[in-house]
Order: C-alpha cells, then structure tokens, then sequence
C-alpha cells in the first residue's frame, strides 16, 4: 500500500444519490482484489480531517472505480469533485475475499454493499459458478443489475424492500433454496450490519463457508488507530480496516 | 542546508519530529509507507502490563479539524510488547520510546521495569495522562502531588531517560511540569488530549460510552501552543510540544514557544506520509527563513 496523489478521471451520478468516481492510479490498480478498500482525503484541508474508506468497485487499469452513496458530509465532498481534480489517496488497505476456483459460490450484495461484489464476480466468474442476490430499498438504490447479468452467473436474483422493479423481498427471501438449487459451498456478502444480522440467523449454521465483507467508520484505514473495531465471537475486538474488512461469518459476534 | 539537529540535551534527534503515542501504532506498520529511520523518534502505543482490548465503539468521533478518540489504550501488554519492539528495532536506528501506562503505581513500575533492560528502549514516556481509562478522565496528571510521586518511583526504577507526558486538562500545569521536574523527569511532554464532549442530540445520550474523550488535532494547536509557552518558561528541562501539528510551519511555531522537541499526533491517523512530509517542510522553511539551527529560534519570541 502506499499514500499518493491521484487524479479524478470522472465523477458521474449515476442516479439519485449514488456516483460512480473513476479515479487513475496504476498502482493500486494493478494491486488491488476483490475486498481491498481505499482511503480519500476528501475535503484536501483540515476539515473534514479524516479520509473516508471506499470499497474498490471495478479495475480497468490504470484505473479503478469508487461506487458510493452520499449519505454525508464526506460523500457529499465526494460528490464534488469534478474531472482532472486531485485527491489524495491511501491504498490498496485491508485484506480481501479469499482466492477459490471451481467452486459453486453465491454472492450477496446489499445496496451499495455491491461493490466489492462487482469486482470479485468480474474477477472470479470466469472460474467458478457465481449465484448472486442482489436487495435494495427500492429500484432506485438498485444499480448495475443489467450490468451484472452480462456476466456468466448461474443464477441472479434482485429484490427490493418495496417491491418496486423487482421482486419484494429481502437477500434473505429464497436464499435457502437458491443455496440449495446451485450446490452452493461458498458465501461472499457485503451490506449493511442488518443484513448480516439476517444471513448469519439464516444461512450460518449451513456449515458452508461465508465470508462477509464490513462496513465502518474509520479513522487511519490501516490498522494503527484502533477505532474501526467490532467484537468477535472470541470475545476480542478486531480492526475492520486491517483484520478485515473480510471475516469469515462465524468470527464476529452477531447481536442475534 | 538547515540543520535539524534537536538536542534534548540526554538524547541529540536527527530532527524534532517524534510521532506520537496512539498514533503511530508500533512503528512497523508505517515501515510500508517510508523509512523510520527519517524521523527524530517515534513513541510506540501506550501500554499496560496485560493485554487490553480497549474501549466499547464508538471510540472515534470527528469534529471541526478536530478528533475526539476513547480508544482505551488497546495493547498487548508488557511482555507481549517486547517482541515486537525487538522486531521493529531490527529495521531502524531511529531512537524509540515506549509510553508507559498504569492503573496503579505498582503497574507503572512494573511496566517501567519490564522495559527498562531492553537495550532497543531508548528512552520511557510516563504516560500519567490519558484522559480515556478512568471514571470522568481522572489521571494522576490532575495533581502535583500524585504527578510527583508516579514520577519519583518510576526514575528510580529506570536507568532510561524519562520524559513525562502532561494533561491539559488542569488549572496550573506549570506547577504539575515543576512537580514533574523535582521529581526527576528528563524531559516533559505536552500536551495529551483536550477532555471533550460529543452528543448524540436524537438519542439524548452521549456519543461515547465513557462521556468523556480526548480531542486531538488542527483544532487544538493554539491551546497547546500556549501550554507549551507556559511550561518552558516554568521548567528547566527539555520540553516536547503536542497539539494539532499539521505542517513545518507549526513545528517552529512551537519551537519558537520554547519546545525542544516536538510529537506529531493526529496527523499520522489522516495522513501515513504525514510526519516525513512535516520534517522536509521545516527544513525547507527554515532554508527560506535562514535559520541554521533550532536552537536559534528556541524560546526566542520577541516580546
């Protein structure tokens, strides 16, 4: 990992609150895997101090995609920035999703949660058999499907909280009988903490492997500041940023 | 080409730039983002004689160019930490200093003790101050007397030079530097963070589970800046200057405070390179002042 200056190749809205940043660094697209994040120096001054964690969303070298939704001030500082400005920019940070090959996996993706899920599935389903779910709220805060579907997948299925554009429903809905359907042995997922509340209650006691990709808060990215923290099941606290952000399922305590 | 020679008169530094305690980890995880060996010093985690996990999250908070942490001196504990300094200190020659943390005085002389027959040690930071580990922010740092006896019982115990770290959450902490000093500190640190509040005004509470946490930051430079100012004139040992250091610019200002040294705190959090880039920008910046030496400038405010 390393700490540089890159430039904003673009910065689109894709639709309502959510942007797609390219960004060109030949480094950390040529390091980074499926589960590797990035930190942004957002505002280039004092305030906001601290950067903001970015899953990596697609390579195409020498650039790599941001897809983020602006939910505050520092995705909104984000969202201003324009083509040919510089940002500052820590990465490849963290660990990724394990390397499998000729496995039957499903791959479930929460709202922006997609991210690295879009990156490991360009990246993996040329060599192994890719199921996907795919939830949001609404169809609004469900992006790329079409996207996705160009990619070889055994089997897609999108829902949304409210049922508008796909079928009502939660990640979990059918999950069972997709796991089922497809001989599925491996789970990579990434979403909000609700969500994993609901897999680990659903599908943790399979005895397939899963392997969730956190969300946080964090200070420095890499491991030095303590403060990304969640408990895990053994009673001790781990550093999302550089124990993570990918854990197997069973290794974080689950309010449920 | 500027010297940056800073004489601590136990210890000469290459240069006046320390990374501090809680921010720079343990050192190692830096070495992927440039050489130790260009900084003064660097002081490793705070650490306790066991293991501790830390604070219950939240345990960041962020502010107006500032940062509130009750991160809860997280660590591996004494004997745990020796394999690691052994292992950092394999990969530089730059001087490292451990800031030495307890509950009680036996803990600190304990701690003070398992370090002190570590030839990799340079030097102890007497961390008697941290505002994230007792009840309200309580800490030894409070009061001249506690403050004088902590320090007394840990320099007897160590052959290392021990530079005391100070709060700057007191009415006089030029009395408690002076406590410091009597009591055989070599060098005196300050500051360690601002106590602060943050509320979570939809949910009525606190953000963080200990109330209390410490603030660090741009945001505090010219308070400490001031402490600073205050605790050289007060004492006659070496003095380091924490608070909000973000640029060149800022180390000679607390230089010219009276500092001998300074720590960089928040900055190695935001910015890996943070600290490299400081000590070329204070180089450069004394070339365009044409200051030679540190010493030039130390204490020399006109007033």
């Amino acid at each position: 990992m390393k700490e540089e200056e890159c430039r904003v190749a673009a910065n689109t809205n894709i639709q309502g609150r959510y942007y797609l940043m390219k960004i060109e660094s030949e480094y950390i697209s040529e390091k980074s895997d499926p589960g590797n994040f990035v930190m942004i120096a957002v505002s280039g001054s004092n305030d906001p101090l601290l950067k903001r964690p970015f899953g990596i969303f697609k390579i195409d070298s020498p650039y790599f995609y941001i897809y983020y939704e602006v939910v505050g001030r520092g995705s909104k500082l984000m969202a201003s920035k324009k083509e040919g400005d510089r940002v500052m920019v820590v990465g490849p940070l963290g660990n990724a999703f394990p390397k499998y090959e000729n496995e039957n996996m499903l791959f479930v993706g929460g709202g922006r949660g997609i991210a690295p899920l879009y990156f490991a599935i360009e990246k993996y389903s040329g060599s192994n058999n890719i199921s996907l779910i795919y939830g949001g709220r609404s169809k609004d805060d469900l992006l790329f499907t079409e996207e996705l579907k160009q990619f070889p997948l055994n089997e897609a299925a999108f829902y949304t909280d409210d049922g508008s554009g796909f079928k009502k429903g939660l990640v979990t809905t059918d999950i069972k009988e997709i796991i089922e359907r497809n001989g599925i042995n491996v789970t990579f997922s990434c979403g909000p903490d609700k969500m994993f509340e609901s897999l680990n209650e659903e599908i943790g006691s399979l005895g397939i492997r899963n392997f969730v990709s956190l969300e946080a808060f964090m200070g420095c990215g890499f491991g030095i500041c303590y403060s990304c923290v969640v408990k895990g099941s053994d009673g001790k606290y781990k550093k999302v940023c550089s124990d993570g952000p990918v854990f197997r399922m069973e290794e974080i305590k689950w309010q449920t | 080409m500027a010297d940056l020679t800073a004489d601590l008169g136990f210890i000469k530094l290459k240069n006046p730039v320390i990374p501090a305690s809680g921010t720079f980890g343990y050192g190692g995880e830096f070495l992927q983002f440039f050489d130790l060996d260009l900084l003064g010093a660097f002081v490793m985690k705070g650490v306790y004689t066991d293991e501790r996990g830390g604070n219950e999250p939240p345990r960041i908070w962020e502010t107006p160019s500032g940062l509130l942490n009750s991160i809860g001196l997280a660590g591996p504990g004494a004997e745990g930490l020796k394999k690691i300094i052994k292992d950092v200190a394999s990969k530089t020659s730059t001087p490292i200093i451990v800031n030495v943390c307890g509950g009680t005085d036996e803990e600190y002389l304990e701690v003070a003790r398992v370090l002190d027959v570590m030839k990799e040690v340079a030097m102890l930071e007497l961390n008697i101050s941290c505002p994230n580990v007792r009840a309200g922010g309580s800490c030894p740092a409070q009061n001249s007397s506690d403050t004088k006896r902590v320090v007394k019982l840990v320099k007897e115990n160590t052959k290392k030079p021990l530079i005391v770290k100070l709060s700057p959450n007191v009415s006089n902490i030029s009395s408690i530097a002076c406590s410091a000093e009597e009591a055989g500190a070599d060098a005196i640190s300050v500051v360690n963070t601002f106590l602060g509040l943050a509320l979570d005004i939809e949910k009525r509470k606190p953000v963080f589970k200990n109330f209390f946490a410490g603030l660090s930051g741009p945001a505090i430079k010219p308070l400490a800046l001031k402490i600073v100012w205050e605790v050289a004139n007060a004492v006659s040992i070496p003095v380091i200057g924490i608070g909000g250091i973000m640029t060149g610019r800022d180390v000679l200002e607390f230089i010219l405070a009276g500092a001998s040294a300074v720590q960089t705190g928040t900055v190695n959090i935001v910015e890996p390179t943070g600290s490299v880039r400081i000590i070329n920008e204070t180089r450069e910046l004394m070339d365009k002042l044409k200051i030679n030496k540190l010493e030039e400038i130390r204490g020399c405010l006109e007033i």
